[in-house]
């Protein structure tokens, strides 16, 4: 019989973009089933944001909106007024879980908290994702990914001296709010699952995820130590970091870029090797490597890439798998859609109306789950009939009422 | 449905039930960071880790310069300290054959096994699923690796930025149109380990309700590949594959970090709307140059946004990072300074929503460790206790789990099986 690890356990997904919906992703590829509640007429903003399928501009052509969601179904409800909000707590009360992505000052607006949702389910599950937390002084700070990578520690270090710090080159912060949330729930799940099983009350919590503390925690956290003791600097160097052993950056090569990496002795020793074990190699300045990254990197680039470019990414990556060098070819999402490795990877789902879409798959394989095909992204608003009359049970008459009135 | 059998006796003294994932142990043969992070992650939430380590191969995150002293020492890397926290460390030299036969004896006492060596590793080791599942049959093994345990890179020698470039993230970070710089950071790290707890805590979820257990092999090129959303559906939406392009989104400007007064001081500001627009403007005291046409619409802003660049340049060059921070915030618009390690450290915002807390270790003293990124009001994460030292319960994992007596554990030793 096809599972999923989280058969059964229901999701209400509000809000947009990529957070909520990539935690909404991660819980409905392993079974969940998720609702996501999108607002009426825009819908998520991902929806407008784009890549849009052969650059056709519309809601139901976003190929982000339709990679994150799929697999969901689809509500529209304005839960900025009261008879949307009923609804949502008709709904809410009937699942395990809600994940959002409401700004603070939305959710007091709204009037969307833990208190009221949980009161007819005092086993509901909800994480709630914000740029800053739902407490201390920034919490009514707005962010987008650039502030979010800013005060996260990430552009401190990236881009050359002089010249404005850098960013992700496309919006990635909310992908790891995601993980948090989709992790934290889970274990908010078995928590609820243990107290069962203790014969304790049914319960369910509140949880508070800041994006900005992905990015200044598990992904920089360990910084702030490694700077009390001044052990790593963050200064902006171009294409190199400082205080690692050389080599540790991007070169050019024959046909493009290629990352060249040697942690340890052994690999710098082979590559050398593969080099010819140059002359210059044996100058008594370059005995450490550390030092040799941050005080000759430059002098050292020009020996590498006059080498380096006499090879191609290919010849270079194979040159990697067999003498065990860290080499990886720069590629761009062209070489990496078709790499042949991944080409189970990548998931077909059909739309009626967009044809056939290839899509990242899941980032493991697990042994024992039956892959089940996954649904597309919904349209907007494809499912308010199956959710509002099939499980919520409005007349056909309310339906009706409810879209001519603007709430869904 | 069957239900998991009882919870486990804590090893290591009475067990901290105030964590989800209290009565759940782990073996972790996870190193370095990509490795380490999981362990760290469940420790943190309440489970046992007993982190499998040996002199005979030292974690890499052990070595490095030593802070107090001149000699090399295992006890005083920062990043070990942080990633590290909460576990109880075995030294273990699993080349050894009665060492494998004690790694089974203890995976059998276990819930979920860790581990990211390169891939086959476990295998030679005799210490894979199937020899684990002989060992306990509802375990659950999750393997992290670069490229997975299958498929035709997977004994590529990769790590984190290698892994980062062939992803294709690094394509696009660099100045517009210039080389690609790359991120350097360890991003490939850090995705395949929050994935890999996600699977981790999902197995268990299944497995008490089924009762079955569950092998998981976690790719960090897929890892962070997933969350490549925008270039990769570009390239099949379009055609198009994303180059170079500085500080830019599609549907923004302006977007980008600004100069502010003193040194290598920068300011993040982003609007979207018309409102924030509008904000942006009186913050600024409505300056003529705001006014024209040329930024009148979000479309035209985009459209000229290199000027408009230059002109909110010219503005935030005059002042402070913090203090346009906060007229911006005031006005509903997004900004935040772009900061360093020490400024996250002291951040008041961070100071109180608890980000780093004081850990005492012992070779080091007091430390700034880093706090997980979600607040749980029932079930908190916490850091239990510094990052051990190497083989630091060796007495009270054989000893308390296994029922070694100490005469035994000393012959263990001697023989550098425990070593």
């Amino acid at each position: 019989m096809p599972y999923g690890l989280l058969q059964g356990i229901t999701v209400v997904e509000l809000g947009g973009f990529i957070s909520a919906p990539y935690c909404g992703k991660l819980l409905a590829d392993m079974g969940a089933a998720v609702t996501k509640v999108e607002p009426p007429v825009t819908g998520d903003s991902s929806r407008g944001y784009g890549p849009f399928l052969n650059d056709d501009p519309h809601r139901e052509r976003s190929g982000l909106f339709l990679y994150l969601n799929a697999g969901k179904r689809g509500l529209t409800l304005d839960l900025a007024t009261p008879t949307g909000m009923g609804v949502l707590l008709d709904l809410v009360a009937r699942s395990d879980v809600v994940v959002h992505n409401l700004h603070p000052e939305e959710m007091d607006r709204v009037g969307l908290c833990y208190q009221d949702l949980s009161r007819e389910n005092p086993g509901l599950v909800m994480a709630s994702i914000t740029p800053f937390g739902l407490t201390g002084p920034y919490r009514g700070y707005k962010a987008y990914d650039i502030n979010l990578a800013a005060a996260g520690g990430i552009c401190q270090g990236l881009g050359e001296a002089g010249r404005p710090p850098l960013t992700f080159g496309t919006p990635q912060v909310g992908y790891f709010a995601g993980m948090a949330a989709a992790s934290s729930i889970v274990m908010a799940l078995l928590a609820r699952e243990t107290a069962a099983s203790n014969g304790s009350p049914v319960e369910g919590q509140h949880i508070d995820i800041a994006e900005v503390e992905t990015m200044s925690g598990v992904y920089n956290g360990p910084e702030a130590l490694m700077a009390v003791y001044d052990w790593r600097h963050t200064r902006r160097t171009g294409h190199h970091a400082l205080d690692f052993p050389y080599p540790n950056c991007i070169l050019p090569c024959k046909d493009g870029y290629i990352f060249v990496g040697s942690p340890e002795t052994r690999q710098w020793r082979t590559l050398l090797e593969r080099m010819g074990n140059p002359d210059w190699a044996a100058d008594p300045r370059f005995r450490n490597r550390t030092v040799m990254n941050n005080e000759y990197a430059g002098e050292i680039d020009g020996y590498m890439e006059a080498w380096l470019m006499e090879h191609t990414k290919a010849e270079l990556l194979e040159m990697a798998m067999e003498h065990r060098i860290p080499l990886g070819p720069v590629r761009g999402f062209d070489e990496v859609r078709r790499d042949p490795g991944l080409s189970g990877w990548f998931v077909e789902i059909s739309r009626g109306d967009t044809g056939p879409v290839g899509f990242p798959g899941m980032p493991y394989a697990l042994a024992d789950a039956s892959s089940c095909e996954s649904a597309p992204a919904p349209m907007l608003g494809q499912h308010n009939e199956d959710v509002l009359v099939g499980e919520l049970g409005f007349t056909h008459e309310q339906l009706v009422a409810l879209y001519q009135t603007g709430i869904i | 449905m069957t239900r998991d059998a009882g919870r486990n006796e804590s090893a290591a003294g009475p067990p901290d039930m105030t964590g989800p994932l209290a009565g759940y142990r782990v073996l972790d043969f996870g190193w370095v960071l990509a490795g380490a992070i999981p362990g760290m992650v469940l420790a943190d939430m309440g489970a046992e880790v007993i982190k499998v380590e040996t002199r005979q191969r030292m974690d890499y995150m052990r070595l490095g310069r030593p802070i107090i002293g001149t000699e090399m020492d295992p006890e005083q890397h920062p990043m070990f300290h942080n990633v590290n926290r909460g576990k109880l460390s075995i030294a273990l030299n699993t080349n050894h054959g009665e060492a494998v036969e004690l790694a089974l004896r203890l995976a059998a006492r276990c819930d979920v096994v860790l581990e990211n060596f390169s891939p086959g590793v476990m295998d030679r080791l005799g210490l894979g699923y199937e020899r684990l599942k002989a060992a306990k049959e509802d375990i659950i093994m999750v393997a992290i690796s670069s490229h997975g345990q299958t498929g035709p890179l997977r004994d590529l020698r990769a790590y984190a930025p290698s892994i980062g470039a062939m992803s294709g993230l690094d394509s696009t970070l660099g100045y517009e149109g210039e080389r690609p710089l790359g991120l350097k950071h360890a991003y490939a790290d850090i995705t395949g380990a929050l994935h890999a707890v996600y699977a981790a805590v999902a197995a268990l979820y299944q497995r008490r309700r089924t009762g079955r257990g569950q092998y998981v092999d976690v790719s960090m090129l897929r890892a962070t590949a997933a969350t490549m959303g925008v270039g990769l559906m570009e390239f099949e939406a379009t055609g198009r594959a994303l180059q170079t392009r500085g500080n830019y989104d599609p549907t923004m400007a302006p977007y980008g970090n600004y100069p502010c007064l003193g040194e290598d001081r920068w300011v993040s500001i982003a609007v979207a709307t018309g409102a924030e627009w509008d904000g942006l403007v009186a913050a600024m005291g409505h300056p003529e140059w705001a006014a024209g046409e040329r930024f009148a619409s979000r479309f035209q802003r985009h459209r000229h946004r290199r000027e408009l660049d230059e002109k909110l340049s010219e503005w935030t060059r005059e002042r402070d990072a913090w203090a346009i921070t906060e007229l911006l915030q005031s006005r509903g618009v997004a900004a935040m300074p772009v900061m360093d390690a020490r400024e996250r450290l002291e951040d008041r915002h961070n100071r109180e929503r608890g980000l780093y807390q004081e850990i005492e270790h012992p070779a080091l003293g007091m430390e700034p460790i880093f706090n997980l990124m979600w607040k749980m009001e029932k079930t908190p994460p916490a850091i239990r206790r510094h990052a051990p030292l190497l083989g630091e319960h060796n007495r009270k994992v054989f000893g308390g789990l296994l029922g070694l007596d100490d005469a035994e554990i000393s012959r263990l030793e001697e023989a550098q099986v425990l070593y």
